[in-house]
């Protein structure tokens, strides 16, 4: 009954899972991507948090920084979030589910930042969050004009040759992504790729790296 | 919806946005920047909304969803980042918040009941929050959460109804109209409560 209808990206289905009309689904390509995901959410369940040591410059002196037991479960805990978001964005085969997940991922990643005392990582965490929250607009826009213009939101029915999805929608979806998937940017910004709670900033990368590769599969198969 | 009204309404949700994303560009202030994102996302549910079928209504709610919580997830960045506290010293009185709450309230309550369903839960809920806030409370807060508790039960149960024994879908409206009717009531009154509430609120 099922077939994608594009072969070409993502290669034959391998397993479909049909909930009502929304229709899951696992090609080779998003199986390496669940795979990928599902390793790092693993690790997240698993991993400790780093604890780091400061040297005093110029002489013997050193001393261990606290991690916060608080902090460090509530960023496991977004991390393990992060990873569940991404997990279902990987094999969603509906497109506003995908802007959905897209945005949960978003949301997870700003309590990931966030789970800092530093003023500067919380600047950096509310300006991706005001960058994610405008990510929204594109994102949803973009599942709102493919319904539109398309009459339909199942991924089933868009990747067939029979469908036309205006060139705006796919821009706007990706415009979307990018805005959610900017975290590594703040990241970076802030300087927390080794602090306190290291391994769960892994999960803002793993899960940005997969939203892109998901939604460029998605663009150029509709 | 026709297609040309379509494209009219989506040239006007364009210049909104330009307008949002230009006041955003030269707002530096960060709380009157969360403020102006907001309005920017109510413009998203704008789009959604233009499509105008019983498909977007379904959409609009987790979109919705999707924007409170992250409006609430970087009000709690600012909040921790300006290291804000609750004001302290008595709460705002006057005198018309004696007066009022107890005709206002019962009207209000009355004509959610008639209207029934998520909307008459809602007008209900506003009445009951108004007539907390300006009143005070002495009530039991298990009690409220138990009915509500109750409520959610019965609401689901409706669901059930319309799945396995459709021909008694009127039984089934009539549960889950008044079921949601006192759930949204419930929960929007501890809203209003939450002003002057015991001593860890």
């Amino acid at each position: 009954m099922f077939n994608l209808p594009t072969t070409n990206i993502g290669g034959q289905e391998l397993f479909v899972l049909e909930f009502g009309d929304i229709v899951a689904y696992f090609s080779p390509y998003t199986t390496a991507l669940f795979v990928f995901a599902l390793i790092f959410t693993a690790l997240a369940i698993v991993s400790r948090p780093e604890k780091q040591m400061d040297i005093a410059f110029g002489g013997d002196a050193y001393y261990a920084k606290v991690v916060d037991p608080e902090l460090m479960r509530f960023q496991r805990f977004m991390a393990i979030a992060c990873g569940l978001a991404t997990l279902g964005a990987m094999v969603t085969g509906d497109v506003f589910n995908f802007t959905l997940f897209a945005s949960l991922v978003g949301i997870t990643n700003i309590g990931i930042v966030a789970a800092y005392r530093n003023r500067h990582v919380l600047n950096a965490a509310f300006q991706y969050g005001i960058v994610a929250m405008l990510a929204t607009v594109p994102l949803f826009g973009g599942a709102a004009i493919v319904v539109a213009s398309t009459g339909t939101l199942s991924m089933w029915e868009l990747f067939t040759g029979a469908v036309a999805v205006p060139l705006i929608a796919k821009a706007f979806l990706v415009l979307g992504v990018m805005g959610e998937g900017m975290a590594p940017f703040y990241v970076a910004k802030a300087e927390i790729t080794r602090a306190q709670g290291a391994p769960f900033i892994l999960m803002v990368h793993v899960s940005s790296l997969l939203l892109f590769l998901r939604v460029a599969e998605i663009v150029i198969s509709m | 919806m026709d297609a040309a009204t379509y494209s009219i309404g989506l040239v006007v949700v364009a210049i909104g946005l330009i307008v949002g994303f230009a006041a955003i560009i030269r707002e530096k202030d960060d709380l009157h920047r969360i403020l102006l994102t907001d309005l920017a996302e109510v413009l998203a549910l704008v789009v959604i909304a233009l499509v105008a079928t019983d498909l977007a209504e379904a959409l609009i709610l987790p979109g919705l969803v999707v924007g409170i919580s992250e409006l609430m997830a970087v009000s709690e960045v600012y909040i921790a980042k300006e290291g804000l506290k609750a004001p302290e010293g008595p709460p705002f009185h006057i005198e018309v918040m004696d007066s009022a709450p107890g005709i206002l309230a019962l009207i209000l309550v009355a004509y959610g009941i008639v209207l029934s369903g998520f909307t008459g839960g809602a007008v209900a809920a506003v009445g009951a929050v108004f007539y907390f806030m300006c009143r005070g409370h002495a009530e039991q807060f298990e009690l409220i959460e138990t009915v509500s508790g109750y409520a959610w039960a019965i609401w689901i149960a409706a669901f059930f109804v319309f799945m396995f024994l459709p021909a008694y879908w009127f039984f089934g409206v009539m549960m889950a109209g008044g079921a949601i009717l006192i759930k949204v009531m419930a929960k929007m009154s501890l809203v209003g409560t939450m002003r002057r509430g015991g001593p860890n609120v």
